[in-house]
Order: C-alpha cells, then sequence, then structure tokens
C-alpha cells in the first residue's frame, strides 16, 4: 500500500483509499500492549511503597466524597450464610441541595449541563488505575497466608472497601446435585489444603478434579516472578477461587480486559459464579458463549489483562480444553443460588410467603418499574442479553477521576437478580453500595419517576430474591 | 502525622480527588531525581511525556491548518463555525503546551503530522459539500486519535503539568468529537453516531 501511494497522485484516490493509506500515522507504540518494566524490580518497590499512603488517601477521598460508607445494617436481614448483616439506606451521595425527588424530575441533558449527576453513578476508579491489576480483600489474603502460605498482598495497593461493604466471608456453598444439604462450606474458605476433606463424598471424581484445577495457583499478571510483578517475592501466582472465594465472590476487583487505553479500562468487581448452570453469555462485555470458554480464557484475561504477549512472558497456563476445561466447567455447574423461600419454581413470590410490602415491590418489578423486561423472573432473572443504559446522556465524557477516564460503559450484560443481597457491590464495577442505591439508580437511568412508598416496596422485593 | 503529609493531604484535597496522578513507577524514567520518594521532581519527564509533546504538538498544528483551510473553504455555516473553534481551541492549547516544552529545555514541533498534511493537499482541491464532509471525515478520525494520545498520557507518562493538561484538553477535545459527530450526520443525512447519538448536547454553533 505505501508504494501504491507515493505512485498516485493524492487527488484522484477515493477517499476511502486516503483512509487506508494516509491515515496509517501510528499511536505510540505501547497503547495496545502492556509495556516492558524500564526500572529494576527494587526500585519499583520502594517507590511504589512510598506512594502507597498518598493512593490510598486520594481512593478514601473520592468513596467520601461520593458514598456514605458508615456502617449501617437493616434491620434482621442477613447475608445467605447467615454470617453478615446486609446494609441498609441509599449510600450515593446527592449534589448540594439536591433531593433524589427532583433529580428524578429533570431531563438528563439538564442533570449533564448543571453536572448534577450523583458521582456514584459514575464508572469506580481502580484504587491505582495506571497500574490496575487483582487486588484482594484483607480476609482472603489472611486466609490464603493462613491455609497455603501463598501471599497475595500488594505492596503498591490495599483493598480499597470496608468489610461492611462486601459479601459475606467465607460464603455458604450450595449445589445442584445436593439439595437436601444446605451450605456444604463447613464455614470454611475452599484452598488446596483442604478441599479434598470438605468434598470428598459429596462430588464426581470429574467434578473433584475440576476443583482441584480451580483451587491450582497459576502466574498471573502482578503475582509471577518478573520485574514488574507487585508481590514482595517471586510468587506462587493466582488461583480461581481466590476471587470467586467458594464459587461466590468476595469483592475482589481488576481491570476490564477489554478495553485501552489503561486509563479508559473500566475496574470489575468480581461476579458470583451461582447459578451460572443458567446463563448464556458470559463476562460483562466478552459474551462469550459458554462457561467452558469462559474458563479456558479467564487465563488470559483476569490473569493477563487480555495481553496474552505479555501471558506468554510471565508464565501462562492453557487448560487443555477437553479434559480439564471440562472438568472444571462441570464444577461450577454445579453451583446454585442461596434459598429463596419467597420465590416459586418460576421465580415468582409466593403470596402465601411474602408481605404485602414484598407483594407489592414485585407489582412495580413488572409495571411501572419495567425490571422484568430485562430481569425475567423465569430465566433466572436474566435475559441472556447486553443492554446499553446510555448513561452518559446524564455526565460529561472526557473527565478523569483517580487518573481513570469516564468513558461511556457501553452494552453489558444483564446481571442476575438471585441471590442479590449476598453480593455487593453492585453493578459491573462496584459502584452502588447497596440495594437501595440501585433502585435510585434506575429509578433515574430509565426515567421511572418512581414514589417513596415505591422504592421501598421494590427495594424490600429485591432483598427476597 | 509529620508536617510533610499533612501537606500532602490538604494539597490532595484542594485539588480534590480529580487529582495527583499516581503513576505505575515501573514505567518511570530510570535515574530520574525524586521530589519525595515515588514522585518524580518537577520537570522530570519519561520517554512517553516526550513522544506526547511530539505527537500533541504536531496534531495541534495540524488542526489549526485544516481549520483555516476549512474557515474560508466550508460551504456549511456550522461546519465554518466548527472550523473556527478548532483553529481557536487547538492554538490555545499548544500555547499551553509549548510552556511546558520550554520549561523541560525542549522544543515543539514546527509542522503538522504527514497525514495531517496530506488530507490538506487533498482538502484543497475539494469544494462545496463534497469539501465540507471529506474536510468533517477527516476531522473524525483526527479526534478520536487525539482522544486516545491524550488517555494514553494520562495512563503513561510521568510529568504532573503535561498529564494536568491532558486531563483538562480530554473532555474538550470529546466535545469537539461529538461536534463533529453531529455535523457529520446534519452534512450527510446518516443517523448520528457515537456521543452525538446519546448526548443532544448544546446545538452546534452556527
Ligand atoms: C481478579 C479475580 C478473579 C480471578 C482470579 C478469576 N476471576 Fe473469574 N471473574 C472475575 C471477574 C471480575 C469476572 C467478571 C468479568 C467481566 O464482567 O467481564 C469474572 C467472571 C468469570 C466468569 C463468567 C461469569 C459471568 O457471570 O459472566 C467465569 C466462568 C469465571 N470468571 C471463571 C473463572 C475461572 C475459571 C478462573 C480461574 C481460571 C477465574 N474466574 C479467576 C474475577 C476473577
Ligand atoms: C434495559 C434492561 C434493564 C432494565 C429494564 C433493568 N435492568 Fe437491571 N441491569 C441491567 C443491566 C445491563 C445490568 C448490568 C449493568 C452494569 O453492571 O453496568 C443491570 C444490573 C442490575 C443490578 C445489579 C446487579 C448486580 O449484581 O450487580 C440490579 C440490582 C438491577 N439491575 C436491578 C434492576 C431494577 C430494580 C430494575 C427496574 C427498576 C432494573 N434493574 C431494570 C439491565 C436492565
Amino acid at each position: 500500500m505505501p508504494k501504491m501511494k507515493s505512485l498516485l497522485p493524492l487527488a484522484i484516490l477515493p477517499l476511502t483509499a486516503i483512509g487506508l493509506t494516509v491515515f496509517a500515522d501510528p499511536l505510540p507504540p505501547d497503547a495496545t500492549y502492556r509495556p516492558l518494566p524500564t526500572q529494576p524490580f527494587s526500585d519499583v518497590k520502594r517507590m511504589d511503597e512510598a506512594q502507597k499512603p498518598d493512593v490510598m488517601k486520594r481512593q478514601q477521598a473520592l468513596f467520601n466524597q461520593r458514598y456514605d460508607m458508615s456502617n449501617r445494617p437493616l434491620p434482621g436481614v442477613m447475608m445467605s450464610g447467615g454470617r453478615k448483616p446486609v446494609q441498609g439506606g441509599v449510600r450515593v451521595k446527592l449534589p448540594a441541595g439536591m433531593t433524589w425527588e427532583r433529580l428524578a424530575n429533570m431531563s438528563p441533558d439538564e442533570i449533564r449541563q448543571r453536572n448534577l449527576f450523583p458521582e456514584g453513578f459514575k464508572p469506580l476508579p481502580h484504587v491505582k488505575q495506571s497500574t490496575g491489576g487483582q487486588v484482594f480483600p484483607t480476609n482472603q489474603i489472611a486466609e490464603i497466608d493462613r491455609l497455603e502460605q501463598r501471599d497475595l498482598r500488594r505492596f503498591d495497593v490495599d483493598f480499597d472497601l470496608p468489610d461492611h461493604l462486601t459479601p459475606e466471608f467465607p460464603p455458604p456453598i450450595f449445589l445442584t446435585t445436593h439439595p437436601e444439604l444446605g451450605d456444604v462450606s463447613r464455614g470454611q474458605v475452599l484452598s488446596f489444603r483442604n478441599y479434598y476433606e470438605i468434598m470428598n463424598g459429596i462430588i464426581t471424581p470429574v467434578q473433584m478434579e475440576g476443583l482441584r484445577l480451580l483451587l491450582t495457583p497459576f502466574p498471573q499478571e502482578e503475582f509471577n516472578q518478573t520485574e514488574d510483578r507487585k508481590v514482595a517475592a517471586p510468587s506462587l501466582g493466582v488461583a480461581c477461587l481466590d476471587c470467586h472465594t467458594n464459587f461466590h465472590s468476595n469483592a475482589a476487583f481488576h481491570l476490564t480486559p477489554d478495553v485501552r487505553p489503561q486509563s479508559a479500562r473500566f475496574r470489575l468487581d468480581t461476579v458470583s459464579l451461582r447459578g451460572m448452570f443458567n446463563q448464556q453469555i458470559h463476562g460483562s462485555k466478552r459474551s462469550l458463549r459458554s462457561v467452558e470458554d469462559f474458563t479456558e480464557f479467564e487465563q488470559r484475561t483476569a490473569y493477563f489483562n487480555g495481553d496474552h504477549v505479555s501471558a506468554t512472558r510471565k508464565g501462562v497456563n492453557l487448560p487443555d480444553r477437553p479434559n480439564q476445561v471440562a472438568m472444571m466447567a462441570q464444577m461450577q455447574n454445579i453451583i446454585d443460588f442461596p434459598p429463596a423461600p419467597k420465590l416459586d419454581s418460576a421465580g415468582r413470590l409466593r403470596a402465601d410467603k411474602a408481605t404485602q410490602q414484598e407483594l407489592a415491590g414485585e407489582k412495580v418489578f413488572f409495571g411501572k418499574g419495567r425490571c422484568a423486561e430485562c430481569h425475567v423472573p423465569q430465566t433466572s432473572f436474566l435475559d441472556n442479553n447486553m443492554h446499553d443504559l446510555k448513561l452518559e446522556r446524564f455526565y460529561r465524557v472526557g473527565e478523569v477521576a483517580n487518573d481513570q477516564v469516564v468513558i461511556p460503559d457501553g452494552p453489558i450484560k444483564t446481571f442476575t437478580l438471585r441471590g442479590l443481597k449476598d453480593s455487593p457491590p453492585y453493578l459491573h464495577d462496584g459502584r452502588l453500595p447497596t440495594v437501595a442505591d440501585t433502585v435510585e439508580f434506575f429509578n433515574l437511568v430509565l426515567g421511572l419517576k418512581l414514589n417513596q412508598q415505591e422504592k421501598e416496596a421494590l427495594t424490600a422485593y429485591l432483598l427476597t430474591l | 502525622m509529620n508536617v510533610k503529609t499533612i501537606a500532602v493531604v490538604v494539597g490532595l484535597f484542594a485539588a480534590g480527588p480529580l487529582f495527583a496522578q499516581q503513576g505505575n513507577p515501573a514505567g518511570m524514567m530510570p535515574g530520574n531525581v525524586e521530589a519525595k520518594p515515588g514522585t518524580p521532581a518537577p520537570g522530570q519527564y519519561n520517554p512517553q511525556d516526550r513522544l506526547f509533546i511530539q505527537l500533541a504538538g504536531m496534531g495541534n498544528l495540524g488542526e489549526a491548518d485544516a481549520g483555516r483551510l476549512a474557515d474560508t473553504k466550508a460551504s456549511h455555516p456550522s461546519v465554518k463555525a466548527f472550523a473556527r473553534r478548532m483553529v481557536a481551541d487547538h492554538s490555545s492549547t499548544n500555547a499551553k503546551l509549548a510552556d511546558i516544552a520550554k520549561q523541560r529545555n525542549l522544543s515543539l514541533p514546527g509542522e503538522p503530522q504527514p497525514d495531517q498534511k496530506a488530507v490538506k493537499t487533498h482538502l484543497e482541491t475539494l469544494n462545496g459539500l463534497a469539501f465540507d464532509q471529506a474536510y468533517l471525515r477527516a476531522q473524525l478520525i483526527d479526534h478520536q486519535k487525539t482522544v486516545q494520545l491524550l488517555e494514553w498520557e494520562i495512563s503513561n507518562g510521568q510529568d504532573a503539568p503535561l498529564q494536568r493538561l491532558a486531563v483538562d484538553t480530554l473532555p474538550t477535545v470529546v466535545e469537539h468529537l461529538r461536534m463533529v459527530q453531529a455535523l457529520l450526520a446534519e452534512t450527510t443525512g446518516a443517523p448520528p453516531q457515537g456521543l452525538a447519538a446519546s448526548q443532544d448536547g448544546a446545538p452546534p454553533p452556527r
């Protein structure tokens, strides 16, 4: 092509040809691929450690500006294992002098032009956006250290959410193959050291081998041997269930592998693997079509940010599709949702069990709230589709918060609402701390104009799921 | 808490949580002087910062050149107004960029990017609606690339004033992109795309 360009006078080329030949001028060389480190490990570690207090203070300032982070449990509402209360109240802060009602009566254009969109509804940055990578909560770090003497602590950042705004730990495990047993976790965190004893006699040999692989650590972008690792000693790596603790989530987070450049990548809050047997598309953006596909590729995405070149450098594990991947998937596919005693087999509230308020909430869910158009109760509150909520109608694109450039989210997979109360924080990046926040969010974004009574009923209903 | 940390905290809050970039030191320039451990001293830049100055400097010149051409040749009054805004905005950013570069004893490039020059040569041969559309299509690509370039500097640079300039400029460049998208819809009759599809925004300048 470049040869052709010099032979033909530009003026007679159609514009498409100009597009091909002339706009080939490059963006910077490290805009797509992960740049190689330029400094020795010891220097990087020293500087990272020195930056860390400021990094953490900056993120806490952002949280306090956006949310009420206090510990205010809902009286009498516990997560499924009975270990942690569910937090209540709307936690996203409003701009000074604003009310939710007045805001809901404004048009998206007006909200954007007057800069009134609540900051907590905007994308949530990674604790250190420029580096990104996996960050584990303190309880997981301590458990894995105790059980396996494997270090999941980073020297450049700490986990940024307070414990009361994350899922209970350890979360219970429910199996589709043994509904009669209830929680089979024995109150422990499944790890390489204890899984066999805990699951022996309950699962099949194939599932057991899948579980072993899901608990086997492999090299990961920040946890490996190279000089751009973020763990002090050369690391054994990360296991799948280090984030999906007991097949649920411990709110560990990282950056989406699906977007570049680095500053525009959005945060990803670990999803629960409960009830995944009914889900047809996987990943908030990737829309992979099977649990097998996701399991096979997670080692290049969650592990290596979607950069297979970096993966090769640090030591990638490529599980064998017909054997290992199949077994890992079959283990994941027997993980059930937590029980929801008020729901019938089609996902509808049972009138004999639900309260008047919950039933009123279900009505809103199907009617004025339009929720059931995407969260279809009969199919595990999924529609197996991605939807673009077009949040950018409400805010200025291109603004930067803690080094994250805010771009539109675009289409995101519909999340299930089963077991919702067990899996804070909410949305793909965990930007919403409570269930009540999700109600205010959808009320504004879908332009529903729900009244206070309807919002409270809807919240009560969501807590029964 | 010692005096130094208090100063840092106050500084953070004063600038809002929006600022105080925290780069990955793995990508810092070896041997740079640090103001305090982990923070490059003022004026210390890395190769990315330097490349950014080059690419952004050339880009601004090309934008202003193309804008001046479109101000004289465009047929649609909205396109003319847009072109004048490009001249003003990109010249003003380039002045700020030049200031920062000068403080670091670096010079800005004196010419636009080669692709911008080639497009300008092509645009000079066109007139009327064909000119408007070709100018806007080139502007679309230019602004898409500028958004990427600014985002890249925000991720990979280390020089605070330069990164601040990128942060301050980005929303404006995104707004330019939206305007181009809206104008393309207006002049071609195709439905609006990108941000113009979801943000009605202020009407394009007339
Ligand atoms: C950083 C912690 C982390 C680790 C480690 C991790 N995951 Fe994930 N996992 C996530 C996040 C975050 C998502 C959501 C991804 C998205 O939305 O694109 C996810 C999504 C998934 C999904 C799709 C679920 C859905 O609802 O779409 C599967 C399946 C999965 N992970 C399996 C695995 C397996 C298998 C491993 C080990 C190879 C693993 N994960 C390791 C965090 C992790
Ligand atoms: C147009 C389809 C659509 C409609 C209508 C809709 N949702 Fe959603 N919902 C989504 C999508 C897509 C997501 C994931 C968004 C994201 O993570 O950015 C989601 C996420 C959620 C979540 C977070 C789940 C989690 O685990 O993080 C909750 C809660 C929720 N929706 C509740 C509701 C309620 C309540 C309503 C009605 C008032 C509603 N949704 C209406 C598509 C929809």
